[in-house]
Order: structure tokens, then sequence, then C-alpha cells
């Protein structure tokens, strides 16, 4: 959902929005219960794959993208290696404690938030807001005064960035040291941000109901989404995806370890 | 007053340009989070409750059944859209929080807006957001003095910033007379015309 870097559009752009996101959610609750650190690393490698061959955006920007995946693998993997319980000890060193248990069950989760991380852009990266609104409405009736309501919402985002720079501007020029405390800082900001924000959505709210979008009346739309061959396409894949996933993690394991638990 | 039922649009639309500021407050928060992260012991988990601002904010300027769960669920989806590093974790987990929230503002049927309940919210939000850590992050697994600093630091962290900060910012907000054109008319604005 960034409009400023150009992309090719590839399937997973046509695919229906309210489809992807209900599959990316099984997925998540999927990998929940999945404990064989086997399995989850074949299946975030399809994923990487996934996401490296058909998000259609260039391979430098992808790159710069995954650079906080990294960070978030280490710092979720590490705390479980440091402090987890396990019975075969590797090394200790006042509270550090890193078992086998630990260890594995550490690189588990960091493959875990790996996982999660990439559903989350997979999807991100290839659904316009817009036309997700409009299919949450057309194929899972969502109400129209929430969808419009959110998408109004989307629309005012650079709006408040502008506003926060003028915040930051005027704060300058008046001198205004940083040395206060963060709530403090936090404060000086959301005031000013807030109560604009809430007589803007107060306006917006008074045109749209004159326009009746607060109407609950049958009514058509701008963009009429449905299915398409594409939407066949993805299932099909991520089914074959996980299938491969599951059969190369049970048959050929690079850990003998079946769970982490 | 009103003669529909449930929200207006003028209430929704609110609640979520609100929480969209939120939003961008909890995206930027997740780097912060990560900054705070190395340097161990579950610094962390203090600064965590910003995560579940939204609710109590929201619940405190508007006032109405919903708007707690709605806030929560709209700032998470905010921050999925500008590309969360948990991705859609933080859907879920908005759900989770948001249903917590809303369950403790419900149980005092809408009718008190202190510091007191405000509290409470958060420390709800916090069980929901544990139950999915549960599931997620074994936390179970964590030494037992290690899990305990970590309960303790993100219980103290939620009801610190979820709570009496979200009501002093709410307060000062309340000052500059916004808040005035969302809320419902109380029982006071009632007794000040008969005065």
């Amino acid at each position: 959902m960034r409009w400023d870097i150009c992309y090719r559009e590839t399937w997973l752009h046509r695919t229906n929005p309210s489809l992807k996101l209900l599959v990316m959610l099984v997925l998540f609750i999927g990998v929940l219960f999945v404990h064989n650190p086997n399995i989850l690393m074949n299946f975030s490698i399809a994923l990487i794959l996934l996401f490296i061959i058909y998000t259609g955006y260039p391979m430098k920007y992808l790159l710069l993208l995954f650079l906080p995946f990294l960070l978030i693998f280490i710092s979720t993997a590490s705390s479980m290696m440091l402090f987890g319980q396990g019975k075969t000890t590797w090394f200790q060193w006042g509270l550090v404690h890193i078992t086998k248990e630990s260890f594995l069950r550490g690189m588990h989760l960091g493959f875990r938030a790996l996982t999660f991380a990439l559903l989350g852009l997979l999807f991100s990266l290839t659904t316009r807001p817009v036309y997700l609104f409009y299919s949450l409405m057309q194929q899972l009736k969502l109400k129209p005064k929430y969808a419009y309501s959110f998408l109004a919402g989307v629309r005012l985002i650079p709006i408040m960035l502008e506003e926060f720079q003028t915040v930051q501007n005027a704060l300058k020029v008046r001198g205004v040291t940083a040395n206060s405390g963060i709530f403090e800082k936090i404060k000086r900001y959301a005031i000013p941000l807030l109560s604009q924000s809430i007589r803007r959505a107060q306006r917006i709210a008074v045109a749209m109901e004159a326009k009746r979008f607060s109407s609950g009346a049958a009514r058509t739309f701008y963009y009429e989404i449905g299915f398409s061959k594409y939407d066949f396409v993805f299932l099909l894949l991520i089914s074959v995806m996980a299938a491969v996933a599951y059969y190369v993690g049970i048959s050929f394991p690079y850990i003998p370890v079946e769970d982490v638990r | 007053m009103s003669a529909t039922k449930g929200l207006k649009l003028a209430d929704i639309l609110t609640t979520i340009v609100i929480s969209i500021v939120f939003g961008i407050v909890y995206k930027l928060w997740g780097p912060f989070y990560y900054f705070v992260k190395p340097f161990g012991f579950h610094l962390d988990q203090l600064i965590y409750g910003m995560w579940f601002i939204a609710a109590s904010v929201a619940f405190l300027i508007i006032r109405k059944p919903g708007v707690a769960l709605l806030a929560e669920i709209a700032a998470s989806s905010g921050e999925f859209i500008m590309g969360s590093e948990w991705g859609l974790e933080v859907l879920l987990y908005g759900v989770v929080q948001g249903l917590c929230a809303e369950a403790v503002f419900a149980t005092f049927r809408y009718k008190r807006f202190d510091l007191f309940v405000v509290s409470l919210a958060a420390i709800s939000s916090t069980i929901g957001s544990l139950i999915m850590d549960f599931y997620k992050g074994y936390i179970e697994a964590l030494a037992p003095w290690n899990l305990a600093l970590f309960l303790i630091a993100r219980f103290v962290g939620a009801i610190v910033i979820s709570g009496v900060f979200a009501s002093s910012l709410v307060k000062a907000l309340e000052v500059t007379g916004v808040t005035q054109m969302v809320r419902p008319a109380s029982k006071e604005d009632y007794d000040a015309l008969d005065r």
C-alpha cells in the first residue's frame, strides 16, 4: 500500500482482497499450531520465494523491507534462547542459561515471527486499500458506514503527517527544547493532532451524512469486485506450498526435533 | 435523542480518525520497542501498554458503547496498512485487546469514565495480549523469575500508559473544547439548562 513506489502489477494484485485476507488469517492461525521447526522453516522459505517473485516490487526495495525482519528474528529468538527452560545445557553464565531446547524453541519463534511478517507484507504490498474496503462491503457485507469511514480515515493520513511537521516546525520556531519527559513530548504533539482530527472528522461526517453515506438502503458501488481465475491459482498455490512444506518437513528433516514445546 | 440505535456515522468516523492517529503512533512504536529490547530484562514490556491506548482514549472522548473495540481494531488495521513489522499479527491482537477493554467498559454499563475504569481496561487488554502471547510465544517456557519480570513489567506499563497517561491526555483535550462536539449530552448538561 505504498503509492509512491512503482511496481509491476502481478496476478497477486488481482486476487480478491477479502479472499486474500481470509486465507492469510487462516494461515496465521494454522502457523500457531505448527510446533515442528522443519515444517515451519520450509513454509517460511516458500513464503520468501513468493515474496520475491510475485509481489512485483524491485529487488532493491524488497531487500530494504526485509532488513527489519532480521532484527525481529534476532530479538524474538534471543530472549527465549537466553532465558528459556530446558534440560541439555550448552552454556551458562549468571542468569543466562542456554539449553538445546530453549535454543531450538528460540529459533522456532524467530521463524514464526518471520512467517507472520511475510504474510502481512505479502498482503499489504499487493492490496490497494480502496479495493480492500470495497471488497469487504461486497463479499463480506461490511456495513458501508464503517467501510467509507475507514476509507476517509486512510485518506487523512497524509494530512496528519503534514500537520505533524507543522507542529514540529512551530515548536522549533518557538524554541521548545527537547529536554522534557517522553510523555510531555507525546502530549505536545498529540493534543493539536487529535483536536484537529476530531474537528475534521466532524466536518467530514456532516458532509457524508448529507450525501447519504450512512443510509442502510441497498447501494451500488463504483468498483465492482468479484472473483477471477487468479483466486483459484492463489488458493491452489497456497495449498501446494503448505502441503510440500509439511511433506518435506516430515520426510527430510534438517533438525532431528519434531516438537519444540 | 437520536432515532437510530448504535453508533452514528459521525461517531464511527471520529473514532476511526482518532484511531488512525494512534495507528501512526503504534507503527512508530514498533521500532522503538525493538530499540529498547536489546537492553534486556524485559524493559521493552514497560512500553508495551502503548498498544492499548486507542481503546481508552477513544472511549473517554466519545463515551459510547462499541467505541473501544472499534478504536482498537481501527488503530491496529491502520498500523497493519502502514506495513507493521508484525504483519497480520497486529490485527488479531487488536481485536482481542479491544474486546477485553470493551468488556470492562460494558461491565460498568458505559457509565463510568474515570481513571479507575480506564486502568481496569488496560489490565484487561494486557490479559488479552498475554493470552495471545501464550499461544504464539511459548511464554510459559521462560524461566520463572524471567516470566515474573515480564508480567510485572507489562502490567505496570499498561496501567501507566493506557490508564494514567490516556486519561491525562483526554483531560488536556477537554480543555480545548473539542470533546464537547462528540459526547452525548450528559445529565449535568440538562441540569445546567434548568439552572
